[in-house]
């Protein structure tokens, strides 16, 4: 799921890696290492100030409770079943997760955009390069959950603040 | 111009891949010497907000093995 999300935020899924060794496996722990190297190596320098909106916003997302409650009820749900007796597909449920990754990930970085001082759609469009009628949706939604605030019109262009 | 050498950090469990890594120290085994090693007590222990913290810090690439 990190690696998705690091994949989202342009960061790259490839700088991430995950591997099983065990404590009589000297070998492969070397070969492992040698990979993992020779893999981030191709991906090149990683430039943390260009990130930095993308990390905070990643960061964010993986530290809400959101994410954490459905990867924590995913084994729940998918053996048991939910409160009505509904089990659910272990694929469907990775498929929600996803999207849910997506759209909190989308909310923290709109959220961090109109932090640093952008507080128009297309302002926010600018910084973050997202879609503009997928902004003003979140925007929408966001409103809702008292994270962002209309602060009213400004030239005609709608204006938000974070609370 | 030099090779690029990327900084790596190793989130080891303890029981696992540090064992192994120690294994590979004492067997004498080579491996490059991008990585800088923290030593968890189960690879469990991660949060995936430690992993955005060390790409904060300026590191290329985050390895987790148990």
């Amino acid at each position: 799921m990190t690696q998705k999300l690091l994949g989202l935020a342009g960061i790259g899924a490839e700088r991430l890696h995950l591997a099983w060794v065990s404590s009589a496996e000297a070998q492969r722990f070397a070969q492992v290492a040698t990979d993992t190297i020779e893999s981030v190596k191709t991906q090149g320098k990683f430039d943390p100030g260009a990130f930095a909106l993308e990390l905070n916003a990643a960061e964010m997302t993986l530290a809400g409770e959101t994410l954490r409650w459905m990867v924590g009820k995913a084994k729940t749900l998918t053996t048991k079943g939910d409160i009505y007796g509904r089990k659910w597909d272990a694929e469907k449920y990775e498929s929600v997760i996803h999207s849910v990754l997506e759209r909190e990930y989308h909310k923290n970085l709109i959220l961090c955009a109109i932090k640093e001082g952008c507080t128009s759609v297309r302002a926010i469009g600018k910084k973050i390069g997202l879609e503009l009628k997928r902004i003003s949706y979140l925007l929408a939604d966001m409103e809702k959950m008292n994270i962002v605030a209309f602060q009213g019109m400004e030239n005609s262009i709608p204006i938000f603040a974070a609370l | 111009m030099e090779e690029f050498e990327p900084k790596i950090v190793a989130f080891l469990c303890n029981w696992c891949a540090y064992a192994g890594a120690d294994l590979a120290g004492v067997s004498r085994l080579q491996y490059p010497p991008n990585m800088r090693t923290v030593r968890v007590m189960c690879s469990g222990r991660v949060d995936p907000v430690f992993i955005t913290k060390a790409f904060k810090q300026g590191c290329d690439g985050v390895l987790v093995s148990g």
